[in-house]
């Protein structure tokens, strides 16, 4: 009954629940999709509009809001069935359920950029950016763990107060602007101009560095955050 | 000493520092050398106010440690009294950080570091402000937005990191005022200011805080009445 | 307060020791100094009526509430200062069966076993599986059960690891009389060596399977004794407080 089994038992779980149901992964990936339709619609008002630069926020902000639907979903489940009580009447440490519901959310994340990303580049990237792809998937994962660890923390909070739905996105969009910077600035970069790990040196360091310290914060918060 | 820093004479100290500030940088610092030219004179009251935003914030982060630590409510009051005028603060860095910028380089707005920095710290707070309005019960509005202020406190300097350490390099408007030395009668003004507007944030923060205490005790003394 | 005066013949050391415990929502006192303790064995069975703060002692009894003031002990352990032990010790069954409905029922015992550190967790599973009849049902989801069949699986959750102390909220509430038999018999089962504290509004079963009985009523303790007495005139105290006592 080490912590270690029970962030296992915990990631197991949750990942069998939303393999069977389908329920977060669907409307992620179908809103991630529709979003893009709607990014082509909402800027190529003039004929022959070069959305290159545009190429990174599309991206990111796609994916931003589609990880607040995601996270409200996981979270109402706990609730509604009470089984958040289960949990907590478990003798886990706090800091393991965070872990363990970090993890598996940036893990459904993943998911649904696997099937993002290649149609994106479909969709909106004339260049080939085949010899970058080994940064481009560590900038994703960077600022996916920022993005999950910071999302699960708010959710956990947001999801005990009356307005759940709407709290999230006030919560955490203010908070994730660096990494959307970052991440933004470095897929934009990647996509449009082709980039090594030389010229991103700067910008997965910053994210390396959010991503820490707020990994280190949640640790410190999470016992109040779910606490009561 | 008690008396020194009683509410009354903090404002009464506060009004001091500030108007002798005030008339220090205008009349006797000399004009600000650079195109910046009169309109820089400004920067007696924007840096200040944001620096003492920034104050405000930093113990709004003690106080909610504390709340966390020991459980007591009036830490909670403070951390909340204190983002409340961190904001305040706040929105006025930028209007005067508008201000500037109209002055100086004829618009309004400029989305370079500082005022960028500070309009993501009045949405986070802001954010806070919402936090609090949706929890009902009191020790887990207090738990919740003390756990927020923390994680807000931390962004700040992190954002700011951000808006500047990437350089997008399209905005040639950079306010670098801040970083040029500043000489004699320029230092001194400016502290008075800074320490002026300091002492106004305790006076403040003060009154405001007492103000919430008899807000609970009246809360106590209607429960017990009323049952 | 309180009429015990079997406390000082009692051998058995004290499972559960509960002082000046008292519990506030925002300005609301919901529990205003309780003080009891229950030896290994016993169980205590609490009465009172609706928003009288049964509920909330038994929550901290679980380590889900942090009391506001006040001591309580669970088998050994501050549940303030030491949670982990005091939650490896008890079984929680309340009317909300705490379980994944898009789980099995597999799953969700092995979840719970791998969580509390079941050794055996396979052959444990199956034992309670068959024990409360769901063995047929081990591969549905739990959405598919009926609200019985969720509280049986429920009792298997709580129970799975083995807790010396059970608490119990209500446990017959809304069961049928196969899942109430069900019940009975496993109570009756582990009777010996468990402690329980069983939150009740049905006083034949609060009176059958109690050595203890209390009633609760705004967040004190309202009336106390051993069992054994008189059903009638425990009946006719019941009555007094929790059908004519102030509303709340």
């Amino acid at each position: 009954m080490s912590g270690w089994a029970q962030f296992k038992a915990i990631l197991r779980k949750d990942l069998i629940r939303e393999l069977r149901t389908r329920d977060m992964l669907v409307s992620m990936i179908l809103f991630v999709l529709l979003a893009m339709v709607i990014f082509h619609y909402a800027f190529t008002v003039k004929e022959g509009a070069d959305l290159t630069y545009f190429t990174g926020g599309m991206l990111w902000v796609t994916f931003i809001f589609a990880m607040l639907l995601g996270l409200n979903r996981s979270f109402a489940q706990e609730k509604d069935e009470h089984c958040l009580d289960g949990l907590l009447l478990c003798p886990v440490d706090r800091v393991t359920i965070f872990f363990a519901k970090t993890a598996g959310n940036l893990i459904f994340l993943l998911i649904v950029q696997a099937v993002a990303v290649p149609v994106f580049t479909l969709f909106f990237i004339e260049r080939s950016y085949a010899g970058d792809v080994l940064p481009f998937l560590v900038v994703l994962l960077l600022a996916d763990v920022g993005i999950c660890a910071l999302g699960t923390l708010l959710a956990t909070i947001s999801m005990n107060t009356r307005s759940r739905d709407l709290l999230l996105p006030i919560l955490f969009l203010p908070l994730i602007v660096p990494v959307l910077i970052a991440a933004t600035g470095a897929t934009t970069l990647i996509f449009a101009e082709g980039a090594g790990f030389a010229d991103l040196v700067a910008r997965l360091l910053f994210l390396l560095g959010f991503d820490a310290v707020f990994l280190v914060a949640a640790w410190g918060t999470y016992d109040f955050a779910i606490g009561e | 000493m008690k008396k020194l820093v009683s509410a009354p004479a903090l404002f009464a100290e506060a009004g001091i520092c500030l108007i002798v500030g005030l008339l220090l940088g205008f009349w006797w610092a000399p004009v600000d050398a650079s195109s910046l030219g009169f309109s820089q004179k400004i920067f007696y009251y924007h840096a200040p106010i944001a620096e003492t935003a920034l104050v405000a914030f930093g113990v709004a982060f003690v106080a909610a440690i504390a709340y966390l630590r020991t459980g007591r409510l009036t830490w909670d009051r403070l951390s909340y009294v204190s983002v409340r005028l961190g904001l305040l603060f706040s929105i006025l860095v930028m209007l005067t950080g508008m201000i500037w910028g109209k002055a100086a380089w004829d618009t309004w707005w400029a989305w370079e570091p500082r005022l960028t920095t500070f309009l993501l710290v009045c949405f986070l707070y802001a954010a806070y402000w919402v936090l609090r309005s949706v929890v009902d019960e009191e020790q887990h509005r207090a738990t919740y937005a003390a756990v927020f202020a923390i994680i807000a406190f931390i962004d700040v300097p992190i954002t700011f990191f951000a808006t500047r350490f990437l350089p997008e390099g399209l905005h040639p408007v950079v306010i670098t005022t801040g970083d040029t030395g500043m000489e004699g009668s320029m230092l001194v003004s400016f502290l008075i200011s800074m320490l002026g507007m300091t002492l106004l944030l305790a006076a403040l923060t003060r009154r405001d805080l007492a103000i919430e205490k008899l807000k609970d005790r009246v809360a106590d003394l209607k429960s017990t009445i009323g049952g | 307060m309180s009429d015990s005066p079997d406390r000082q013949e009692s051998a058995a050391p004290l499972e559960i020791e509960v002082e000046g415990l008292r519990k506030t929502f925002g300005r609301r006192e919901v529990l205003k100094g309780i003080s009891f303790s229950l030896e290994r064995g016993g169980f205590l069975s609490i009465f009172g009526p609706n928003g009288a703060g049964k509920t909330t002692t038994l929550r901290v009894l679980a380590t889900l509430l942090t009391a506001s003031a006040g001591s309580v002990q669970v088998a050994g352990h501050d549940v303030r200062e030491d949670p982990m032990p005091v939650r490896r010790a008890i079984g929680f069954i309340s009317h909300n069966p705490m379980l994944y409905p898009d789980l099995t029922a597999q799953e969700n015992l092995r979840f719970y076993a791998d969580m509390y550190g079941v050794e055996g967790r396979e052959a444990r599973v199956t034992e309670l599986l068959e024990r409360l009849e769901l063995s047929h049902r081990r591969h549905d989801v739990v959405r598919t059960f009926s609200k019985g069949m969720r509280q049986r699986l429920a009792i298997a959750r709580a129970i799975l690891h083995r807790p010396r102390v059970l608490l119990l909220d209500e446990p017959h509430s809304g069961l049928d009389p196969r899942a109430v038999d069900i019940l009975d018999g496993l109570l009756a089962d582990i009777r010996a060596e468990h402690t329980f504290v069983m939150v009740t509004h049905n006083i034949a079963k609060g009176l059958e399977l109690g050595t203890r009985l209390m009633i609760v009523e705004s967040g004190c303790i309202a009336y106390e004794q051993a069992a054994g007495g008189d059903p009638a005139s425990f009946t006719a105290v019941y009555r007094e407080h929790v059908q004519e006592g102030p509303l709340l």
